[in-house]
């Protein structure tokens, strides 16, 4: 897969050389778009471990569904913080 | 019920949740305090009320008082046992088994007792606890065999087999049972530590720990009550290896010495914890605080660790010390309100923390 990445990384650097100007090989949109993926993958990892424990716990006690929801989702402000990144990094076309 | 290695390290998230929820429904002081003050048949109705609702109307129509509240006690115990089984995965579930294998020994000495006795079939059934790793079929056939000899034979390919064959002898000759019920504790114990599979983890050295604890605590009882009678046995003939704190010379030592004995313990890690149990036998001579006093201190350390190592097995393992001892004390109570104990007396048979 990373492979793969890099090879469309590798291909499409050179059609934008091609134009003239020297481009970066990740543009800044494309950046901010793999941050928000990667928080979302961090996310998950947690998530994984708080819902298995917060599933434990309504198990034995129904009245901690709420409590364990949201502890479950509280990691999802990563990817939320992340996702601002994307709004802040400015678009291709005003870098040059 | 197969104590195989999977792949995966285990689901402890899920199971210490659960865990810990069940740890927090125990019964605490004020309930013990209640229960002491109750007739039994007061303690069978507020049984009915908590955690033991099932067990008590499943039994309910069967038995009465004291007998009531024991079996319901035992058959909660195995329910609560399973679920751990149940629940957990991969390697904790290994460790787990490991542990509750603690029942297998306890079935086969109730067992043993129960035809030392002439108990009749009924009686000794209703008392054992489906919890360890023997499944109802080779139960079965232990409680339908015919003498103690069958029962060893029975339990040759067993882990316990090579002790109790050792073993088997020397009760002939001398017609107790303590030869017998301390060659399965032996089994038992020194099967907790040996044979693991030699990985290095740190869910591993914890689980070590914790058992290490465990058997360093019964060594100290044995040590104490051998000091205490003076009896001209071998200590290391009781020893039980895997533990930190004695080794087999250091104990056959002591126990010679009372005095050295507590200095010696005092000294330990488990110095603080046992300080006023070991003071208690100074002062009043009386092993009886000093063997609550390690119960207590036992819990103490178990939730110690638990505390320390939130996702380990420990606070499993701790669950299972303090159920042990929950139910302990619930009987302790009922069979001591049957004989008429003052409430004094009772509470001092009691292991609260």
């Amino acid at each position: 897969m990373i492979e793969n990445a890099l090879a469309l990384v590798g291909s499409v650097a050179p059609i934008l050389q091609n134009a003239g100007t020297s481009y970066p090989a990740i543009p800044p949109k494309a950046a901010a778009a793999l941050a928000v993926g990667l928080a979302a993958f961090g996310a998950g990892y947690a998530e994984r471990g708080i819902g298995a424990a917060a599933v434990g716990a309504i198990a034995e006690d129904d009245d901690m569904f709420g409590r364990g929801l949201i502890l479950t989702v509280l990691p999802e402000t990563l990817v939320i913080l992340a996702l601002v990144v994307v709004f802040v990094v400015p678009d291709w076309s005003a870098v040059v | 019920m197969s104590t195989e290695q999977t792949a995966t390290g285990g689901n402890y998230e899920y199971v210490i949740a659960r865990v810990r929820s069940r740890r927090a429904a125990l019964f605490d002081d004020d309930d013990y305090r209640k229960l002491v003050r109750m007739g039994t048949g007061e303690i069978a109705r507020f049984m009915e009320e908590t955690e033991y609702e099932t067990e008590m109307n499943a039994l309910g129509s069967r038995h009465t008082g004291v007998d009531l509240v024991e079996y319901a006690l035992n058959r909660n115990i195995a329910k609560h046992f399973d679920d751990l089984l149940r629940w957990a995965d991969g390697r904790l579930y290994e460790y787990v088994a490991r542990y509750l294998r603690k029942f297998d020994a306890w079935n086969v000495k109730t067992i043993i007792r129960g035809k030392y006795a002439d108990a009749s079939r009924e009686e000794v059934e209703t008392d054992l606890i489906r919890a360890g790793e023997f499944d109802d079929e080779f139960l079965e056939s232990l409680l339908t065999a015919s003498s103690i000899e069958d029962v060893v034979e029975l339990l040759e390919n067993t882990r316990f087999g090579d002790g109790l064959a050792e073993a088997y002898p020397v009760y002939e000759e001398e017609g107790v049972l303590v030869p017998l019920e301390n060659a399965l504790d032996r089994a038992f114990y020194e099967e907790l530590l040996t044979g693991l599979s030699g990985e290095v983890s740190r869910a591993m050295e914890l689980y070590i720990e914790f058992l290490s604890a465990e058997v360093d605590f019964r060594n100290m009882r044995n040590a104490f009550r051998l000091a205490r009678s003076g009896a001209d046995i071998d200590p290391s003939e009781y020893y039980i290896e895997g533990g930190k704190l004695f080794d087999a010379d250091e104990i056959s030592q002591l126990s010679r010495n009372t005095d050295q004995l507590v200095e010696f313990v005092r000294e330990s890690k488990y110095g603080e914890d046992l300080e006023e149990g070991l003071a208690s036998l100074e002062d009043a001579d009386s092993l009886m605080q000093l063997e609550q006093a390690l119960d207590a201190a036992l819990l103490e350390y178990s939730d110690t660790l638990s505390n320390r190592y939130p996702l380990s097995v420990c606070p499993v393992l701790a669950y299972v010390l303090a159920k042990e001892r929950e139910v302990d004390n619930i009987r302790a109570i009922a069979r001591g309100r049957e004989a008429g104990l003052s409430e004094d007396d009772i509470e001092s048979e009691l292991v609260i923390l």
